[in-house]
């Protein structure tokens, strides 16, 4: 009697711990499944192929380190790898001082009309990559163009912005239309987390507006810059469509940059193995200016 | 002295005007060059002085883009794509960080560590492998190839496990004394509680899916089943390019998002930034 009574329920509770306990695991299970299968396996995949040499299909030939030989003395890979280190110097000492002063600048007390600013800098991020290189890619004509027009109006000679020495700044001048705006907002938000006393406190110690910028927003911007900077550059050594949709990566690999190349050899070229041998030298590129970064920042260091 | 004081302000905001005005204009004449574009016949465009309105508006662009280019369809792929992506996201990237959130379990800050390094790997390192994955499993050329990869994402988990840490843990309990679920108590508790943040991630997620070039171009063989991005692309290639239909494609496809933004903008702008402070 009392077994009949207390079985049902100690069966409910055992189910009902069991959900308990297994619940978190069932819940975060999609992640480490898909990663598994789309991230980890496809790493050490890539591993090996970058090893081998492969056209997608057919038999495989070891190779060793071959393919990362290759690789240094490949002329085009190299200049990849310069117009690529061109673009992210170019974003992170154009782009974002530039956006970090527009942040101060909205930031101001100055300045009215907050929201329009902040709308009209994110509405170029909404824009797809495609749809932003199109646009830029008609004022940049270099009989009809826009830029050549404002050139002409203010008395200068026409650039030929897509030719092999310009190129490269074109393709600057479409990240910053793009990015400028999300930096600023990643400024801006770090700005408005200063606490204002800070600066009560700085103004009764008579400090000027520039020993206070100097001495208390930069530093107080550090965990804002870190992120800032560390998101700019794996994003500019991630560069690909920019430069593919506006000038097909030339002229004369002019602007080509190390995803470009590495779309062409293995998707083009059909050349898997080197292909996947490029993808992890710029994944190695990446890591380590994140770790170099993260040091010059002081992250490792605990406050 | 009493000069200096009176005036500086205002020569220090003139200039922040000034500079801001600019950096305004930079951001919008590219919008209003595609848009007026869009209205003019190819004639006008190639003509110096170049104007920003048509002088004579044709809506010929749009016509043939309908016709010629099978607009709608693509649109609507993208759309269908970019729908299914954010409600599949939302949902499994709202569990994942619920249960960071809220529960302790074994393994979890080596786990939770593993989800915020899979960030810095690199897409394009992945992607031999990945496409030769999805030939194996047959995903080439189907919807299910572009959307399973990326229905979970490490910056969605992070970004709603951040969110869920302040729903109170004595509503999740109340509802478990009256006997509800785990699952329950996310869906019926924390989900409620959480909107505004899904509603921020819901604008991220259709944005990315929306404007994602790479992976369609890689994995959609069949023009049909394209999406508006790779075909706008395509359009640039062309022998002869019609630049008027192809602003006109990039208005259309623009304005989706930016309307779904400006619905919305304020806390959109407070939810984007909210990693970066933290960093």
């Amino acid at each position: 009697m009392m077994n009949g009574i207390s079985r049902p329920e100690s069966t409910v509770g055992l189910w009902y711990r069991y959900q308990r306990r297994l619940a978190p695991y069932i819940f975060i299970s999609p992640f480490y499944i898909l990663f598994v299968v789309f991230a980890l396996g496809p790493l050490i995949a890539a591993f090996y192929f970058s090893m081998v040499k492969w056209a997608g299909t057919g038999p495989m030939t070891f190779l060793g380190a071959g393919n990362y030989l290759e690789l240094f003395e490949d002329r085009i890979f190299l200049k990849s790898l310069g117009n690529t280190t061109y673009y992210a110097i170019g974003s992170v000492f154009v782009i974002l001082p530039l956006a970090l002063l527009l942040a101060l600048m909205i930031n101001a007390a100055v300045v009215r009309v907050k929201s329009l600013f902040r709308v009209a800098f994110i509405m170029p991020l909404l824009t797809s990559t495609v749809a932003a290189t199109i646009m830029f890619l008609l004022m940049f004509e270099h009989q009809y163009g826009l830029f050549n027009a404002v050139l002409d109006a203010i008395g200068l000679t026409p650039l030929k912005w897509l030719d092999e020495e310009l190129v490269k700044l074109s393709v600057l001048l479409v990240a910053a239309w793009r990015y400028t705006g999300l930096n600023m907002l990643y400024f801006l938000a770090g700005l408005q987390s200063i606490p204002p006393d800070v600066y009560e406190a700085a103004a009764v110690d008579g400090a000027g507006r520039w020993t206070t910028f100097w001495l208390i927003t930069l530093p107080l911007l550090r965990p804002v810059s870190l992120f800032v900077v560390v998101i700019t550059i794996i994003g500019s050594f991630q560069f690909f469509a920019e430069p593919l949709l506006l000038a097909g990566g030339g002229p004369n690999n002019a602007s080509l940059t190390i995803a470009n190349y590495l779309y062409r050899v293995g998707f083009q070229f059909l050349r898997m193995g080197y292909a996947s041998a490029i993808g992890y030298v710029l994944a190695f590129i990446i890591f380590i200016l994140t770790l170099l970064q993260l040091k010059l920042f002081g992250a490792f260091e605990r406050t | 002295m009493q000069y200096r004081l009176n005036l500086w302000p205002k020569v220090e905001s003139v200039c922040a005007h000034a500079l801001l005005a600019g950096g305004l204009l930079y951001m919008s004449i590219p919008f209003m060059w595609m848009v007026g574009a869009s209205f003019k016949k190819q004639s006008e465009i190639f003509q110096a002085p170049p104007t920003i309105l048509p002088d004579q508006p044709v809506i010929s662009n749009y016509i043939e883009l309908f016709i010629e280019f099978n607009f709608l369809r693509h649109f609507l792929n993208s759309a269908f794509l970019a729908i299914v992506h954010t409600l599949l996201y939302l949902f499994f990237c709202a569990l994942a960080g619920y249960a960071f959130a809220k529960y302790d379990f074994r393994l979890k800050n080596l786990l939770f560590l593993l989800l915020l390094g899979s960030m810095m790997v690199p897409g394009y390192t992945l992607f031999v492998p990945l496409f030769v994955l999805a030939i194996r499993l047959k995903l080439v050329d189907s919807y299910i190839g572009v959307l399973l990869p990326g229905i979970v994402g490490a910056f969605g988990i992070f970004f709603m496990k951040q969110n869920m840490e302040s729903v109170p843990n004595e509503l999740l309990d109340a509802a478990r004394i009256d006997g509800t679920t785990e699952f329950g108590a996310f869906w019926r508790i924390a989900r409620p509680l959480a909107r505004p943040a899904l509603a921020v991630l819901a604008v991220l997620a259709f944005l990315n899916s929306w404007n994602d070039f790479v992976w369609p171009l890689v994995i959609l063989r069949t023009r049909e089943l394209q999406t508006l991005p790779v075909i706008l692309a395509g359009m640039i290639g062309l022998y002869r390019m019609e630049y008027g239909i192809v602003m006109a494609g990039s208005f259309l496809s623009a304005l989706p998002v930016l309307i779904l933004f400006l619905s919305m903008q304020r806390s959109f702008v407070q939810g984007l930034t909210v990693g970066a402070l933290r960093g």
